[in-house]
């Protein structure tokens, strides 16, 4: 059901007790009308009785006086006859008198004698009555005499002893009476009429005939009540409302007939008033109704819409301005919905286009990847096939030799750039945090980088200051060394490379700048993503799975710190700085910053198959001052030892002869073995890989690959 | 004798394809990109150009496009380490790209000797 419904519904149920109230009000102004109408009537019926008693009452007290005259007492007739003449005379309505023995005998009269010798007595019952009662009788319309006129008896007993002896009658004028209502200047369509005790008309306005009965509903009501009011149609038969009275006096009824009309049109009107207001307040009531619903439902309507809108994903200008206070508030929520609505859908837009998008760069990494693998393998299995035919001394398999190493390196490199950033993206780097200079460590990689050559191509520009922090060592190198290798790479020979290492306001910065070839504007936040290769660098072969700056980025967010690269444009160079939390010096109990320990030098034998590896922990050693001697394998390896016991041997566990295992049991049993440093190096750092390191008579266990700053630890360690 | 020309951006790779294919009795012209070869061809043409697709200077089909007009009697194969993993670098079908042969790498010297054979 719609709202309008609902409000009309409302208005309606309010207005329903009004209505039934203004009906019921309605019929007790008609019926009050009505009684009013009546009650006057009633008053004015009464009222003119009255005046017709009175009237009937004069003629009676001047029957009395004659009936009391002397003559009559006397006998002398003729006295009376003429006092009751004079008397007839002075009074207009008498028509006659007569003088009649109680029997009915006419002893004297006013009707010429011949006349009334042969009329007989009209209106015996009310003569018979005067004669019983002794009392004066008002009588009903006779015809008199001999129906010639109409004439109303007033008989008057005369009494002698109680008992009549006459009976006095003056006959009364039925007009006088009509002349009586006429000079009541009744209403326009009143009837007025006086009935005596048979429902006879003695007088009528508008007259009607003498001795006309009245009317039928008239007379019925005067059988049940002396007086009343009663709803009937006239002799002409017009619908009236008739209040009457009958007079104890005479015994006669006035009625006065008003037309229903004029009774009920004060009704009417009253009715039709509260007829049309009431309709006038329903139609105002529903109009009110209607408008408020547009009102209100509108603003709803608005909402809906704009509620789908939102659905939908349209912009909305929520929230929408109501007149009603409650909708406003629902319009705020909706807009506070449809904002959170928007907000996930573009946050989950962004994370969809940030999915895709690292779908996309996972996809390009995968076919990078598998670039950077085929092209090796398929130098090496060229090489292959020319070592296969040529002759070990050819120059086409000194060259194809040549190829091989380079192109295993290569690859070894890229599957430790592989596993690396595979463990710092599933969070297995714990860090191994202790408090120490940046600089010093920023110096250990730049000497590192020089002793092996890498950085003979280009100059370096160096400002470091001291700075220090609580990292992971092993991590911080990592993060310069990528850093350098990055530059290195897209740097062309002969140019220049700066690092600069110092403190900046709360953070300690590592800054590492090259004149290569820049980066296009927009793509600085790019570079730190996994799998993002720059553009290609200047020497293929040196390059990598766009993964270093991945890993920079997520070892400096472990510290706690941030990278960021800028550049002036492409070909222009880029800056990469990273900022770590500063800490105060480590500081001893007397206030000296403490330096790091010194490791007295020592006579160190590297057994390592792999070149690389063992060229690194080499240069780790001598730049560390050490006396370092090299093996390949493990029998090399013991023979190196027994020429000259080492202090500290390093040995990988993955030989080609012997297992590392066995190398440390035969060390441990060779004369000065007991001594004898032994650390374990492996590619696994498994608790089985310690267990099995640690029973075979090693010390230390390293992992590969084996970071400059650990290994001086551990070797610190064994001191 | 067949002249061969083996463009490739990595120096390994053209050093070793060209050994290889010396030791098959070939006479091996190198070049390190698409631009390189065009001058390489023109000075002296090679019956058979051995190409990888995936090179830094000129897009790699941009450098076949240029052979076909210039030398539409040099017979093309196209060697890449592409994968199907995007179509950027996906090796397509030789016909495709309107050249003789398409290998993957890494490869038998063997295979691309014998289709240098049938060529």
């Amino acid at each position: 059901m719609r709202l309008r419904s609902h409000l009309l519904l409302l208005s309606a149920a309010t207005a329903a007790p009004v209505l039934v109230l203004a009906v019921v009000v309605a019929f007790l102004v008609v019926r009050q009308e009505r009684d009013t109408v009546r009650d006057a009537a009633v008053d004015r019926v009464v009222a003119i009785m009255s005046g017709i008693d009175a009237e009937l009452r004069g003629s009676i007290a001047t029957l009395r006086a004659l009936a009391a005259s002397a003559q009559l007492e006397t006998g002398d007739l003729a006295a009376f006859h003429a006092e009751a003449v004079r008397i007839l005379k002075a009074h207009p309505d008498w028509l006659d008198y007569t003088l009649s023995r109680p029997d009915g005998a006419r002893i004297a009269s006013s009707l010429p004698p011949s006349v009334s010798a042969q009329t007989a007595l009209a209106d015996r019952e009310s003569f018979e009555l005067a004669v019983r009662n002794g009392e004066p009788v008002v009588g009903s319309l006779a015809q008199w005499p001999n129906g010639q006129k109409w004439g109303i008896p007033l008989r008057m007993p005369v009494m002698e002893n109680g008992v009549a002896r006459y009976v006095l009658t003056a006959v009364l004028r039925p007009d006088a009476f009509t002349d009586l209502l006429r000079a009541q200047r009744l209403p326009e369509g009143w009837i007025a009429g006086i009935a005596d005790r048979h429902g006879r008309f003695i007088g009528r306005l508008p007259p009607a005939p003498h001795g006309q009965l009245a009317s039928e509903s008239w007379r019925e009501r005067m059988q049940r009540s002396p007086q009343g009011w009663f709803r009937g149609r006239t002799i002409e038969g017009r619908e009236t409302y008739t209040p009457y009275v009958t007079s104890s006096l005479s015994g006669w009824a006035l009625g006065i007939a008003i037309p229903v009309q004029t009774v009920e049109a004060a009704a009417w009107r009253s009715l039709w008033l509260v007829l049309i207001m009431v309709l006038l307040a329903s139609g105002i009531a529903v109009g009110l109704a209607v408008l408020l619903g547009w009102r209100i439902a509108r603003p709803i309507a608005a909402l809906a819409q704009a509620a789908e809108a939102a659905g939908r994903g349209e912009r909305v200008g929520f929230p929408l301005r109501t007149p009603i206070a409650e909708l406003d508030s629902l319009s705020a929520a909706l807009a506070q919905a449809a904002q959170a609505m928007h907000d996930k859908h573009e946050l989950a837009e962004r994370e969809k286009a940030a999915l895709q998008a690292a779908d996309r760069a996972k996809d390009e990494f995968l076919a990078m990847l598998s670039h950077e693998l085929r092209n090796p393998l398929a130098a090496l299995t060229a090489a292959a096939h020319v070592l296969r035919l040529a002759a070990p001394g050819d120059a086409a398999a000194v060259q194809a030799r040549a190829v091989v190493d380079r192109q295993t390196k290569h690859m070894a490199r890229l599957v430790g750039d592989l596993l690396d950033i595979s463990r710092v993206a599933m969070g297995k780097v714990a860090l191994e945090r202790e408090r120490f200079d940046l600089a010093e460590s920023a110096k250990n990689v730049i000497n590192m980088w020089r002793a092996s050559g890498r950085l003979e191509r280009h100059q370096l520009a160096l400002d470091i200051r001291p700075a220090w922090i609580d990292a992971d060592r092993a991590r911080i190198e990592q993060i310069l060394s990528n850093l350098l290798d990055n530059a290195v790479k897209f740097t062309p020979a002969g140019r220049s490379i700066a690092v600069s290492v110092g403190p900046q306001g709360e953070s300690a910065r590592l800054q590492v700048s090259d004149q290569g070839e820049g980066l296009a504007p927009g793509s600085a936040e790019r570079m730190f993503d996994l799998f993002v290769q720059g553009e290609r660098g200047l020497d293929r072969a040196a390059g990598g799975l766009g993964v270093g700056l991945a890993l920079v980025k997520r070892l400096s967010q472990l510290h706690g710190g941030s990278v960021s690269a800028t550049s002036a444009g492409p070909g222009k160079g880029a800056t990469f700085t990273v900022l770590l939390p500063l800490v105060q010096p480590a500081t001893t109990r007397s206030g000296e910053v403490v330096r790091e320990p010194l490791l007295a030098p020592r006579r160190v034998l590297i057994v390592e198959d792999n070149d690389d590896a063992r060229q690194m922990l080499h240069e780790a050693l001598v730049y560390g001052g050490h006396e370092v001697r090299e093996a390949r394998d493990g029998a090399s390896g013991l023979a190196l030892a027994a020429e000259s016991p080492p202090d500290v041997a390093l040995i990988d566990i993955g030989l080609p002869d012997v297992d590392g295992y066995e190398v440390a049991r035969r060390l441990r049993a060779s004369p000065g073995g007991r001594r004898m440093g032994l650390i374990a190096i492996t590619g696994y750092g498994q608790a089985e890989d310690q267990r099995l390191a640690y029973e075979a008579g090693f010390d230390a266990h390293l992992t590969k690959p084996v970071a400059p700053e650990r290994l001086k630890q551990v070797m610190a360690g064994l001191q | 004798m067949k002249r061969l020309l083996v463009v490739d951006d990595d120096a390994d790779m053209r050093l070793t394809l060209k050994l290889a294919l010396e030791l098959a009795g070939y006479a091996v012209e190198v070049a390190a990109n698409g631009r390189e070869a065009l001058h390489a061809q023109r000075r002296q043409p090679a019956d058979v150009l051995i190409t990888d697709i995936f090179m830094p200077d000129a897009d790699g089909f941009e450098a076949i496009d240029a052979f076909r007009k210039e030398f539409p009697r040099t017979k093309i194969v196209v060697v890449s380490g592409g994968a199907q993993f995007s179509k950027r670098d996906y090796l397509p079908d030789a016909e495709l790209i309107g050249v003789d042969a398409t290998l993957q790498k890494p490869f038998d010297v063997d295979t691309l000797l014998g289709l240098i054979k049938t060529l």
